[in-house]
C-alpha cells in the first residue's frame, strides 16, 4: 500500500505510515508482555525513592519544606503529587533509542533500515508510541493504586490538567528528538555509555527528577529554568499541578517549542554527517 | 589448596582476556563517577533543608553510599558474570561441559570468570569511603575494620546465595534475565538509608531482598554503629543462605536435561 511518489511528503502519507508502523509495533510488543511490564515498572523506582527522601526530609522539618529564597513551599501531599505525576509523565515521555543505536551502528543493523524510503526515525517513533499505548494500559491500575496509597494533594482545578496536555505532548516529542540526537553520537564513537550517563545526570537535576526545580539551590535553579531539560521534565508536571503563575506559562511553552526546533535542526545535521561516516559491517 | 590454585588460574585467564579491552574501564569509571554525583547531589539538596534525616547526617549517608558502590563493584566483578553465564549455559545446554569436569560443579560454574574492569565501582567506593570517613572524623580502628570485613564478606555471601537461587530457577523457567532487572531495581534502593522508606518496604528490604545485610550493616560496622552481636547475626544469615542455596542448586541440577537429552 505505498503512496504514489508525488505524495511522499504529504500529511496523509505520514499518517498512513505511522498508522501501519504503530499497528505492527503493537503486534510485536504483545508477544513480550512480561518484558513490557518490567520495562514499565522500571520507571517506578526513581520517583518513589525521591519521594521517600523528601518525605523523610519534610518530617524532619515539621511537615513542610520552604525554600526561603523563592518562597516555594511543599508539604507531604505536594511531594506525593509532584513525584507521582512525574512518574506518569516520565513514562509518557520516555525514550530508549540512545541505548539501541550504538548496537545498530556496531553490528550493521542499521543497513537494512537505510533501504527504506523514509528516515528510520519515523519507524522508531512509531515503536515508541506503540510501547506507550500498551504499557500505559497495563500500568494505569498501578498508578491509581499508588495515588490511593500516597494521597497526593489534587490540583486546584481541572483546567490545569487540560493545559498540561499540550505541554506533555511537546515534552514527549522534545525528549524523543533530543535523545535521538544523542543516539547519533554512536556514529563517532562506539563508547556511548559515558556520554549517555552524563546526559542522565544533568537531566536528573535540571529536569526535576531528583527534586522539584523550585527547591534547587539558587544557581542550579537559574540554570534549570533556561535549560531544555525543564521542558522535557518538570514543566508539564508543574503546569498540571497548577504551580506555575499565569504570566510564566506562555514563555515556558515558547521555550519548549524553541528547544524542539533546535533539536530538530541538530538532528538533521547530525544524521547527514553521521551517515557519511557510517560504514556498514561487511560493506 | 587445589581449589585456590584453580581459582588463581581462572582469574588469571579472565584478566588476560579483559586486558584486551581497556577502553571499557574508563567508560565505566566516568559512568560510575557521574552516577555517584547524581546520588550525592540529590542527597545534598535534600539535606540543605534538613540537617538530619531520620537520624542520618549527610556524611553518614555518604559512608553508606560508599559501601553501596563497593558492593555493586564486587558483585559485577565476581558474581554477576558467572551467574549470567550459567543462565546462558542452562538455556543452550552447554552446561553439559561444566558438569563433565572432575570438580565440584557449583564451584566451577560460579567462580569461573571475573570482569576486572568492573573494578571501577570498587575503586569509586573505596575513594568515597576514605573521603566520607575523613569528613566525619571517625576513627576506624582494627575493631571496626574487622567487623566491616566480616559483615562485608557475609553480605557478599548473601548476594551469592540469592543469585544462585535465581539461577537455579532457570532449570525450570528457562528465561530469568528479566527477573535480574527487578533484583537490580531493588538493590538500587540500597543507595539510601533504609530508614527513609515506609515500614513495609523496610521489612521487605530486610527479609525478602536482604539489602539490610548486604549494605546497611557493613556500612554501620564501618561507622562504629554495629557491634559484634549484629556481625554474628549476619555471619549466621550468610552461612545459612549459602547452605540452603547450595542444596537448592543440587536439587535443580537433577532437573537439568541437557541440550538434546
Amino acid at each position: 500500500m505505498s503512496a504514489p511518489p508525488e505524495r511522499r511528503w504529504g500529511a496523509r502519507y505520514f499518517a498512513e505510515l505511522y498508522r501501519a508502523q504503530i499497528r505492527q509495533g503493537v503486534a510485536v510488543m504483545l508477544q513480550y508482555r512480561f518484558a513490557m511490564v518490567i520495562w514499565g515498572v522500571w520507571g517506578f523506582v526513581g520517583p518513589l525513592v525521591s519521594l521517600a527522601i523528601w518525605n523523610a526530609a519534610s518530617s524532619a522539618r515539621g511537615g513542610t519544606i520552604v525554600n526561603a529564597a523563592n518562597g516555594a513551599s511543599f508539604q507531604r501531599g505536594d511531594f506525593a503529587a509532584y513525584f507521582l505525576t512525574f512518574m506518569v509523565f516520565g513514562h509518557m515521555t520516555m525514550s530508549w533509542d540512545a541505548f539501541e543505536y550504538g548496537w545498530r551502528v556496531r553490528t550493521g543493523g542499521l543497513s537494512p533500515l537505510l533501504l527504506r524510503p523514509v528516515d528510520p526515525i519515523h519507524a522508531d517513533a512509531a515503536r515508541n508510541v506503540s510501547f506507550k499505548l500498551i504499557t500505559s494500559a497495563i500500568l494505569l491500575p498501578v498508578w491509581i493504586l499508588l495515588a490511593w496509597l500516597l494521597q497526593p494533594t489534587p490540583p486546584e482545578s481541572g483546567w490545569s490538567l487540560l493545559l498540561a496536555t499540550p505541554a506533555l505532548l511537546l515534552a514527549a516529542v522534545m525528549r524523543y528528538v533530543w535523545q535521538y540526537c544523542l543516539a547519533m553520537v554512536a556514529f563517532w564513537t562506539t563508547r556511548v555509555e559515558a556520554i549517555q550517563q552524563l546526559y542522565f545526570t544533568v537531566d536528573a537535576f535540571l529536569g526535576g527528577r531528583v527534586a522539584p526545580l523550585a527547591l534547587l539551590p539558587g544557581w542550579l535553579g537559574v540554570l534549570a529554568a533556561w535549560s531544555p531539560f525543564r521542558g522535557m521534565g518538570a514543566f508539564p508536571v508543574e503546569l498540571a499541578l497548577g504551580r506555575i503563575p499565569a504570566e510564566q506559562i506562555a514563555p515556558a511553552f515558547l521555550a519548549q517549542v524553541g528547544w524542539l526546533v533546535v533539536a530538530l535542526l541538530a538532528y538533521r545535521a547530525l544524521w547527514r554527517l553521521g551517515l557519511r561516516r557510517y560504514s556498514a559491517v561487511g560493506a | 589448596m587445589r581449589i585456590l590454585h584453580l581459582l588463581a588460574v581462572f582469574y588469571r585467564t579472565s584478566i588476560q582476556t579483559d586486558i584486551e579491552y581497556r577502553a571499557d574501564f574508563f567508560t565505566r569509571l566516568v559512568a560510575s563517577l557521574l552516577g555517584l554525583m547524581t546520588t550525592i547531589g540529590s542527597l545534598a539538596i535534600a539535606f540543605q533543608y534538613a540537617g538530619r534525616i531520620r537520624g542520618w547526617s549527610l556524611g553518614q549517608a555518604m559512608v553508606l553510599l560508599a559501601v553501596y558502590y563497593l558492593m555493586d563493584g564486587l558483585i559485577e566483578m565476581f558474581i554477576a558474570p558467572n551467574m549470567r553465564e550459567i543462565m546462558n549455559q542452562i538455556r543452550e545446554g552447554t552446561l553439559d561441559f561444566v558438569i563433565l569436569k572432575p570438580i565440584n560443579t557449583q564451584f566451577l560454574a560460579t567462580f569461573r570468570t571475573l570482569n576486572i574492569w568492573r573494578m571501577a565501582n570498587v575503586l569509586v567506593g573505596i575513594g568515597l569511603c576514605v573521603y566520607a570517613i575523613g569528613g566525619l572524623s571517625l576513627t576506624v580502628g582494627p575493631r571496626e575494620g574487622a567487623l566491616f570485613a566480616i559483615t562485608l564478606g557475609s553480605g557478599c555471601a548473601v548476594v551469592y546465595s540469592f543469585w544462585l537461587v535465581l539461577v537455579t530457577l532457570t532449570f525450570w523457567f528457562i528465561r530469568m534475565d528479566n527477573l535480574e532487572q527487578i533484583i537490580w531495581q531493588a538493590f538500587e534502593t540500597g543507595r539510601y538509608p533504609v530508614d527513609i522508606y515506609p515500614r513495609w518496604l523496610q521489612i521487605t528490604l530486610t527479609y525478602v531482598v536482604p539489602v539490610m545485610f548486604i549494605i546497611t550493616i557493613p556500612a554501620g560496622a564501618l561507622s562504629g554503629r554495629v557491634g559484634p552481636d549484629t556481625a554474628a547475626v549476619s555471619v549466621v544469615v550468610a552461612v545459612v543462605s549459602v547452605a540452603l542455596s547450595s542444596c537448592f542448586w543440587r536439587f535443580g541440577l537433577k532437573h537439568y536435561t541437557g541440550a538434546s537429552a
